[in-house]
């Protein structure tokens, strides 16, 4: 086991976004969070790397501090709109503890080539969501949390990226990935968390989860069934 | 090297510009230039008559430019999402702060390379530069903007947007301003309260006059606005904490503020001893052992009473600081209080020896004061008369450094650095 969520709790003044969430990452494996729209799967990865508090609950890592354990990439942000791309990456070996390494693999992996010189605030959504996954995959936390890795990018990208994914997750890193699209998470996953209106209604492979369910069926009908 | 700092630079160089441009052909006509009278030029200091005005550029420059690249530094990174990456590195927010910080202050010095050409400018002339006077403005100004840094890097971090802001910055630089303006019509707490803010202290030191409370509390303040920052960009901590320790912070910098009013150490850097009297008459007032008490009856606002403070009291207090001075007045203007017998007197009283005056010059006090003291009035001595440095010569190349040149170099220099950042 790399870390696990004991009984996480989190409220925004009278909403409730997390309600005694529990679970396991484990070593290696590429963990999808899945829910719908307003589930808390954010919320969930913000409280995770440390960036909003949580109100009740832990996050266990073992003798190591949560921050050496996993690195969060969020979702809808711009960072450093001035800086090149070229710049962000190497601030991220040099400043966030990225492996210089994997720089070039990294590159390629998300055709990041032609961007280089490029200011990420003239970058389209999809090549400011390469450049944020290039990011994070440099950096070399055990754990890599995603928030809406495919998010903005078209069908040949997706796949692009889901391949880099898992890559980088046969080398033993670890994968947890917020996924919107069941399909999506289907493909690539190895296990599942279905999170829905801030409680876990489940954990496990698909076929575990049918299981809880008490239903056979793909990962698309078992969501439906336990959320 | 965000576009408001390159504002700022452009900005700043003109300005300083037509400061300089305009005191320094004041201070010429007035030495002589053009045929004017000559022997006016004999009580001139360069460092009322060109390096204030000068220097007041950066002011300008402070208040009004220099809050919205701290912001930009501070809040952008917020707002734009990077620091949700940069807080998962593990530096302590501290320290982050505190480079931020010191990159601005950098920035800063960089900015302050137009007043220092201005005085280079002066010197090619043939003018006089005394340096403790120079480096106590120079430090008035560093000290001003280290304020301003200090308030915006607070303010960046307790709001969600840099527009709000710089809102909320432009406004507290306001309210100082309303304080001052209570200071000098109410008197009392306020007038204290005045003395310290940014204004006042830029004020003091542009006179060549530094007091160990106002620096003192300039730096505490100036640490306190980074202290703040640090703790509210600590995203992943519980807002009531953040409030617990904002609130520790603020009472334990109120409690070191109190505590630095009662300093009263003073140093005087200005070559014509513009804030202090004559040597000779500083060594017969600190030979006074007993305590002396004034009683004044002018109101507030009344131009003699202004003109007692700025000529003698303040020299005096910086001399015999336990000197107890009461001021009695029914009105602050004083208009109709004038027929009121009593009004006018300044009564002085050392060990219950009492004398009354009416002057409110240097010379009245100090001989009002010796007469009760029973101290002997010092001689007169010629060394002790600053004679001042004229120079009647015209401000030749300054337009072209600070219109042209300055605007230039800067303006290449951020097309240049921004393709090569590129």
């Amino acid at each position: 086991m790399l870390f696990e969520v004991r009984g996480l709790c989190k409220r925004f003044g009278r909403i409730t976004a997390l309600i005694n969430v529990s679970f396991q990452v484990r070593e290696g494996e590429v963990l999808g969070l899945i829910g719908p729209n307003g589930a808390g799967k954010s919320t969930l990865f913000e409280c995770l790397a440390g960036v909003l508090p949580y109100d009740k609950g832990s996050v266990e890592c073992g003798t190591r501090r949560v921050r050496e354990v996993l690195f969060y990439v969020p979702d809808w942000i711009a960072p450093w709109p001035t800086q090149s791309v070229r710049w962000a990456l190497e601030f991220t070996v040099g400043f966030l503890g990225g492996r210089a390494s994997h720089y070039d693999e990294v590159v390629e992996q998300l055709d990041l080539g032609p961007l280089l010189r490029q200011p990420l605030g003239t970058l389209s959504k999809g090549q400011r969501k390469r450049a944020l996954l290039a990011v994070g995959l440099l950096t070399s936390q055990p754990a890599l949390l995603i928030d809406e890795p495919f998010e903005g990018l078209d069908l040949r990208q997706a796949r692009d990226i889901a391949a880099a994914l898992r890559v980088h997750a046969s080398r033993g890193r670890t994968m947890f990935l917020s996924i919107h699209q069941i399909a999506d998470a289907a493909r690539l996953c190895d296990r599942f968390i279905l999170l829905d209106s801030g409680r876990v209604r489940g954990e496990g492979t698909v076929d575990e989860l049918a299981a809880l369910a008490g239903r056979s069926g793909d990962l698309e009908e078992v969501f439906l069934a336990l959320t | 090297m965000s576009k408001s700092w390159w504002v700022l630079l452009l900005a700043i160089g003109p300005l300083t510009g037509m400061s300089f441009i305009a005191s320094a052909r004041t201070y010429a006509e007035v030495s002589g230039l053009n045929g004017s009278a000559a022997g006016v030029g004999e009580a001139l200091a360069p460092l009322s008559g060109v390096w204030a005005p000068t220097f007041s550029a950066c002011e300008l420059a402070a208040v009004f430019l220099l809050p919205f690249v701290a912001i930009g530094l501070v809040a952008g990174d917020r707002q734009s999402g990077a620091l949700r990456l940069e807080l998962q590195q593990g530096m302590s927010s501290a320290a982050r702060i505190a480079v931020k910080a010191l990159v601005l202050l950098a920035g800063w010095m960089v900015a302050m390379l137009a007043p220092l050409s201005a005085i280079l400018l002066w010197k090619i002339y043939g003018g006089s530069a005394y340096a403790p006077e120079l480096f106590t403005l120079a430090l008035g100004h560093i000290l001003n903007a280290g304020l301003t840094i200090s308030l915006a890097c607070s303010m960046a971090s307790f709001t969600e947007h840099p527009s709000t802001a710089a809102i909320l910055t432009l406004g507290f630089t306001v309210g100082t301003w309303i304080v001052s303006f209570f200071g000098s019509i109410q008197g009392g707490w306020w007038e204290r309260a005045a003395g310290y803010t940014p204004a006042a202290m830029v004020a003091q030191l542009q006179r060549g006059l530094v007091r160990l409370d106002v620096i003192s509390i300039a730096l505490i303040l100036t640490l306190c606005g980074p202290g703040l920052a640090a703790i509210w960009m600590r995203l992943g901590v519980a807002e009531r904490r953040r409030i617990c320790e904002s609130a520790a912070l603020v009472t334990a910098v109120a409690v070191a503020i109190f505590a630095c009013t009662w300093l009263t150490p003073s140093w005087d850097s200005s070559e014509n001893r513009a804030n202090s009297f004559p040597e000779s008459d500083e060594r017969a007032l600190r030979s006074i052992r007993e305590p002396l008490s004034i009683e004044v009856h002018l109101a507030q606002e009344d131009p003699r009473r202004v003109d007692l403070e700025n000529r003698a009291l303040s020299k005096l207090m910086r001399i015999l600081p336990h000197t107890q001075v009461r001021y009695v007045a029914a009105t602050a203007i004083g208009l109709f209080e004038q027929s009121n017998p009593g009004y006018g007197e300044i009564w002085y009283d050392v060990a219950g020896r009492k004398t009354m005056s009416r002057a409110t010059t240097a010379e009245g006090v100090l001989e009002a004061i010796y007469a009760i003291a029973q101290v002997k009035p010092p001689v007169e001595s010629d060394d002790d008369v600053f004679r001042g440095h004229p120079l009647a010569v015209a401000p030749r190349g300054a337009g072209t450094l600070f219109y042209v040149v300055w605007p230039a170099v800067f303006l290449s220099s951020a097309i240049v650095l921004r393709r090569r950042l590129i």
